[in-house]
């Protein structure tokens, strides 16, 4: 293997890009452009959810002449505004009916006895009538709620029969939906410019004959798949610099581990994903029919691969296919680095993982150039 | 001495023939000219001699070594019928990549660069991205590219097309000097009249050699009075029959 052939080539892909700006721009603006649409729209806490209050609680009094006790208002009070947007109601047909027109998501319904029972040491309701159709609104519904007994028995020394203490937690003290998300974007955006950038570059070689030109010289088929795979490493990383920086700017993501092992990681899955471009290349008789197997590429990692939701919510019989994406690994290994401060001695699996990808697909690249007619 | 030697030749594509029992024998410093009309295996057969189609059967020597031989690449010089440019890159850019693939020394590049360059009369526009030049031009830096690293053997395909009949004329002269430096050429076109430029040429028709030999050779031994008329009377039945186009007349392609 001669490196001066390899350079060669990697200095012709550096060269390319440089007097195409387009190219340089979707390689550069469009996973920053992506990181910004599902930092902000994925990413962002669920507010101003409309609810209507009906409390028909009669409260309680503790000695006569004593103010009249109503734990149903302290509840309340301990709902967070920013989330929920109360409205009071005393008609509880007439709040339901407002839910069921679509105007309001939830009835929160106190019933008269609500205090008394509570402070009879008996159990209660809290009936909710709630517009379900959205379940992540209905979730944080839901958690408002669950936080607001607590923190108002709390308040009253009233003690809960099972309370759970979760503010040691192992990793992650501080992280949001950002921080689990951020990095799948990262590796979402590399991995699809990558393999489709070299797609549509190989295809556009073969078409055009460069291909066969330079398979005509003396440097050989891996020579030349190293060669694009060295420039895309470098581009690859650069773009993980330039997203992790954003998001950090932007998003304020969680940085517990080393960035270096980060970028290691991102210059994997750029790599083996130039290597799929030139494979998939192999596919293809013109560039349209190049652009027409993006969705093949695009469905199964947006879906499989754990980037925007967790592998945990997939049926256990589909978690094979999702372990044979690279994507799925550098995610993992990206959140495993971002999120939970770890380093190599602990993500070797996954740095291990995208290594063989990486071999297994420079192979079979190789072949794809191999292949005669 | 010879320069390529094509015993029994043959290639299939599918149930395609696309080439059929191929004898060739091209000798050091001819220029060989594989005429025919489009479709006849013209450009599968340099595809081979290259090393980027493999054979069905048969036996490539090119410089006496088995074609494929990467050893052998840096003696060949091969422009494809597409250009084959970067488009994006400078012509200089361009020449850069592959004076890196063909690992010519680094002193020798901007020499080699700034002559080739001035024997396609392009000097000025080295600076040029590809895609801002005229197709005329593209054609005369793909055969620069070709020529760079100073090839023994020349394996042109069908340099010519979509030339105009000024820029021809200049490509057959910068041929005629290719010769003159000791170099093998062999070209391939389905322009008739560029026979003339050939020491020998070769006709193709649908995979096989229906003739061979200097080109007046070539008419005088089909009774014809010109290349065309040869090659019509040679193919006759055959390729009338089937409808076959005949090969273009001056300037004219197929």
């Amino acid at each position: 293997m001669r490196s001066r052939h390899v350079l060669g080539v990697t200095r012709r892909v550096f060269r390319g890009f440089k007097h195409d700006r387009r190219a340089l721009a979707l390689l550069l603006i469009a996973p920053i452009l992506a990181m910004t649409v599902f930092g902000i729209a994925f990413a962002g806490e669920i507010t101003n959810v409309d609810v209507i209050v009906v409390n028909e609680d009669t409260g309680f009094v503790p000695l006569p002449g004593m103010p009249t006790v109503k734990v149903s208002e302290m509840f309340v009070d301990n709902l967070d505004a920013k989330v929920l947007n109360i409205e009071r109601m005393t008609d509880l047909d007439a709040a339901v009916k407002k839910v069921r027109d679509g105007d309001s998501w939830a009835v929160i319904h106190f019933n008269a006895n609500f205090t008394s029972a509570i402070m009879g040491g008996n159990s209660t309701v809290v009936e909710v009538r709630a517009d379900k159709s959205n379940a992540q609104v209905y979730a944080a519904i839901v958690t408002q709620m669950k936080d607001a007994v607590e923190k108002t028995m709390e308040e009253r020394k009233l003690s809960l029969p099972v309370s759970f203490d979760v503010s040691n937690a192992v990793y992650g003290k501080d992280a949001e939906f950002s921080d689990f998300l951020i990095p799948g974007v990262i590796t979402f955006a590399i991995f699809l410019l990558t393999t489709l950038l070299t797609l549509l570059t190989f295809t556009t070689e073969r078409v055009g004959r460069t291909l066969d030109r330079v398979l005509s010289t003396p440097a050989t088929e891996l020579e030349i798949v190293l060669g694009y795979a060295l420039a895309f490493g470098v581009i690859g990383t650069f773009q993980a610099i330039v997203l992790v920086s954003y998001g950090v700017v932007a998003f304020h993501i969680l940085i517990e581990g080393s960035l270096l092992l980060a970028f290691l990681i991102t210059a994997l899955l750029a790599m083996t994903s130039q290597a799929l471009g030139i494979l998939l290349s192999s596919a293809a008789h013109t560039e349209a029919q190049a652009v027409q197997m993006l969705p093949v590429i695009i469905l199964p990692v947006f879906l499989l691969s754990g980037i925007f939701w967790p592998l945990e919510a997939m049926p256990s019989w589909l978690r094979p296919f999702s372990y044979a994406l690279p994507p799925t690994w550098a995610a993992k290994g990206l959140r495993n680095i971002m999120i939970r401060g770890w380093g190599m001695a602990e993500v070797w699996p996954q740095v291990v993982a995208l290594v063989v990808f990486l071999f297994l697909f420079l192979a079979l690249a190789t072949l794809s150039l191999r292949r005669k007619q | 001495m010879t320069a390529i030697v094509v015993r029994g030749l043959c290639k299939r594509f599918g149930d395609i023939v696309a080439v059929d029992s191929l004898d060739l024998a091209i000798e050091h410093g001819e220029v060989y000219g594989l005429l025919g009309p489009n479709g006849a295996g013209k450009t599968t057969v340099i595809r081979m001699l290259v090393g980027l189609a493999r054979p069905t059967s048969g036996e490539v020597l090119v410089l006496g070594r088995p074609v494929g031989e990467k050893a052998l690449a840096g003696s060949i010089g091969y422009m494809p019928q597409e250009l084959a440019l970067y488009e994006t890159l400078t012509v200089d850019e361009n020449l850069d990549l592959y004076a890196e693939l063909f690992e010519m020394q680094r002193d020798r590049v901007d020499v080699r660069k700034t002559e080739v360059l001035r024997f396609v009369a392009l000097e000025e526009r080295r600076a040029s991205i590809v895609h801002t030049l005229s197709g005329g031009m593209r054609h005369r830096v793909s055969l620069a590219v070709s020529l760079l690293h100073e090839p023994e053997l020349l394996l042109l395909d069908e340099p010519t097309v979509g030339v105009d009949p000024e820029l021809r004329a200049s490509f057959w002269e910068n041929f005629g000097h290719l010769k003159n430096q000791g170099r093998t050429v062999v070209i391939t076109t389905h322009y008739m009249d560029e026979a003339r430029h050939c020491d020998r040429i070769g006709l193709m028709h649908r995979g096989r050699l229906v003739a061979e030999g200097p080109p007046a050779e070539v008419v005088r031994r089909a009774g014809a009075t010109d290349l065309e008329e040869a090659f019509l009377r040679l193919v006759s039945g055959g390729a009338r029959a089937a409808g076959a186009a005949p090969p273009a007349k001056e300037g004219v392609r197929a």
